[in-house]
């Protein structure tokens, strides 16, 4: 069931078209992706669905509630990590999130207490509870944001770049954590990033966007698939061996044959478990001896690369 | 839609605790009504006394008595140059320097919480919670108004027994302070001019990056006031009931007209835009 639907969202400022008419649509407990290079749109789209921002034209509905008339009702639905962690340096950790617990309605103060000892301890804050988060490091003020944006239970979660401006150890404790959260706190995600990795490991789907406009819609797989054509196998021998490319060739189902010195790559337009038992079986009758056969899948990263640039040549 | 006032006291202890705990914010609040409250009238009180002692400025007194309004010439004449002297800077000239009080301390609560938030990127969030521009104006307003009502009201209490004490043995066992002129001060024209700040404040807070450029441009509501002091001094312009009343109605409705001009100008989307 789609919870997030947006048809022709467009947001100029003056004359600068920053989303030029978006539309997508995002299922209950999906992790979705706004993949995009900076200034992409990717914050002005989160802002637009977080009725931060008034669009130029175009709808979205969260949850059934349109962004133009339920603003109010949309905030409450909604948490929101911001592109900066949005928290107030000189007030304590517990402080910030009993502040954004009150302001999101949580006002009975167990219930406010019990949640934020719930998230403060999934996120290893607890025991910094009453330090101000101004001596914070980027790392803990990112997971303290994330908290705070999950104080109220929300079913959808905005991420606004999570992992930007992080050392390699803190973001993949966020990615981490992330993946951990969708599944725990069972709440749809936006995610924006332009940060393939972020995509690849954490959504389920992606939609690459530039200048504003969609350019590919899918799973990180299936995007993949769109702009490679071939499946590639690596076959890996222990000596090199003779006439391999003409024992190949004869295979139906192979395609194009690669041969290094003990490596062999297989292009195939067919499933790859389809055609390996055949290719492997040639080989050993032949004399070889197989090392290792590993299906290489064709990356987001090349296919981000490809659709951005394919899209650059057309403009 | 109603305006929740929880809300709004959210904001407003959010704010206060973030304010109290910013010497950047609280040290002039602290300073300039110390400066106003007791040193000024201590040496006000001494200095004169010394000097007229000295049988120095006993002409210049009488000069200047010369100059002002009859309507304080007839409540000092009955007294000594001294007391006169006294009772003139102390009640008369010193009145107007108390409007610098709300000024000063309601824009600098306001600016840092308006502007000061933009600066530290914090209103995003703020921003994106369920809490309606009403809401959110009335508890910034309100945390930038009752801090700066409270120094003044305080400054003025501590100015009153400072200068009752002091000036007890001089008037006789007489206190010269409360009388009407500052009781409509403090309890008309400073709140009048407190809430002139705030909405400017307001009205330019979409438009300023940050902290210091909300008070450079507040500052320019200072320059009434100076005029205010210097014609009290020069006998130019007189600050008696009269005047403060009719004073206290035009700041009303520039109040007004401000704060629906800052309340017009205060979008969630353009002081977002603003940031980046």
């Amino acid at each position: 069931m789609s919870i997030i639907v947006a048809h022709g969202l467009t947001k100029r400022f003056g004359g600068l078209t920053a989303v030029d008419n978006l539309s997508f649509e995002i299922d209950e407990g999906e992790v979705f992706g706004l993949l995009g290079p900076n200034g992409a749109g990717k914050t002005t789209t989160i802002r637009l669905l977080a009725c931060l921002l008034i669009p130029t034209k175009g709808e979205a509905e969260i949850f059934g509630y349109s962004i133009w008339r339920d603003q109010l009702r949309i905030r409450e639905i909604t948490g929101i990590l911001t592109e900066n962690p949005c928290l107030y340096e000189r007030l304590t950790a517990y402080e910030n999130m009993e502040f954004f617990a009150e302001a999101y309605n949580i006002t009975d103060p167990r219930e406010r207490s019990i949640r934020i000892r719930e998230l403060l301890e999934f996120f290893g804050l607890w025991d910094r509870r009453h330090d101000k988060v101004g001596k914070f490091s980027k790392g803990m003020k990112q997971k303290l944001a994330i908290a705070r944006a999950l104080v109220h239970r929300p079913p959808i979660l905005y991420l606004d770049e999570p992992t930007s401006d992080l050392d390699p150890e803190s973001s993949k404790a966020i990615r981490d954590l992330i993946k951990k959260l969708s599944e725990r706190e069972q709440c749809t995600i936006l995610l924006s990033t332009h940060r393939l990795e972020d995509a690849e490991k954490l959504c389920n789907k992606v939609m690459i966007i530039k200048e504003g406009r969609r350019i590919a819609l899918g799973s990180p797989s299936q995007l993949s698939m769109m702009v490679n054509e071939y499946n590639i196998l690596e076959i890996r021998l222990r000596h090199p061996l003779n006439k391999v490319e003409d024992i190949l060739g004869e295979i139906n189902g192979v395609d194009r044959v690669e041969i290094g010195k003990t490596v062999i790559r297989v292009e195939t337009k067919r499933d790859v478990e389809e055609v390996t038992p055949t290719i492997v079986r040639h080989i050993v009758e032949a004399g070889g001896e197989v090392l290792s056969v590993t299906p290489i899948r064709p990356s987001l990263e090349d296919a981000y690369l490809k659709l951005v640039k394919e899209d650059g040549d057309k403009a | 839609m109603e305006i929740r006032l929880e809300k709004a006291y959210l904001i407003f202890r959010k704010d206060w605790k973030e304010i109290s705990r910013n010497w950047q914010v609280i040290l002039p609040i602290i300073a300039v009504p110390l400066v106003l409250t007791i040193v000024l009238p201590v040496i006000m009180i001494y200095l004169p006394g010394a000097v007229y002692n000295q049988g120095v400025y006993t002409g210049d007194v009488t000069e200047f008595i010369k100059n002002i309004p009859s309507e304080v010439r007839s409540q000092i004449s009955m007294m000594d140059s001294r007391q006169a002297m006294i009772y003139i800077v102390l009640t008369y000239l010193f009145a107007p320097f108390f409007l610098i009080i709300p000024l000063m301390a309601s824009s600098v609560i306001a600016s840092d919480s308006f502007a000061g938030e933009k600066e530290r990127k914090t209103i995003e969030a703020l921003l994106a919670t369920p809490i309606s521009d009403d809401e959110l104006l009335l508890g910034k307003i309100l945390v930038s108004f009752i801090p700066s009502m409270a120094v003044t009201i305080l400054s003025f209490t501590v100015y009153t027994i400072v200068v009752d004490v002091l000036t007890y043995d001089i008037f006789y066992g007489k206190y010269i302070l409360p009388n009407t002129t500052w009781l409509l001060l403090i309890f008309g024209a400073a709140p009048a001019v407190a809430f002139a700040t705030i909405g400017l404040i307001v009205a330019i807070s979409a438009r300023v990056k940050g902290f210091r450029e909300a008070q450079e441009i507040s500052g320019v509501l200072i320059i009434p006031i100076v005029m205010l002091i210097a014609g009290q001094a020069t006998g130019a312009f007189f600050l008696g009931i009269n005047t403060l009343v009719a004073m206290i109605v035009i700041l009303i409705i520039l109040d007004i007209m401000i704060f629906y001009i800052g309340k017009m100008l205060f979008e969630r989307e353009k002081i977002l835009v603003r940031l980046d």
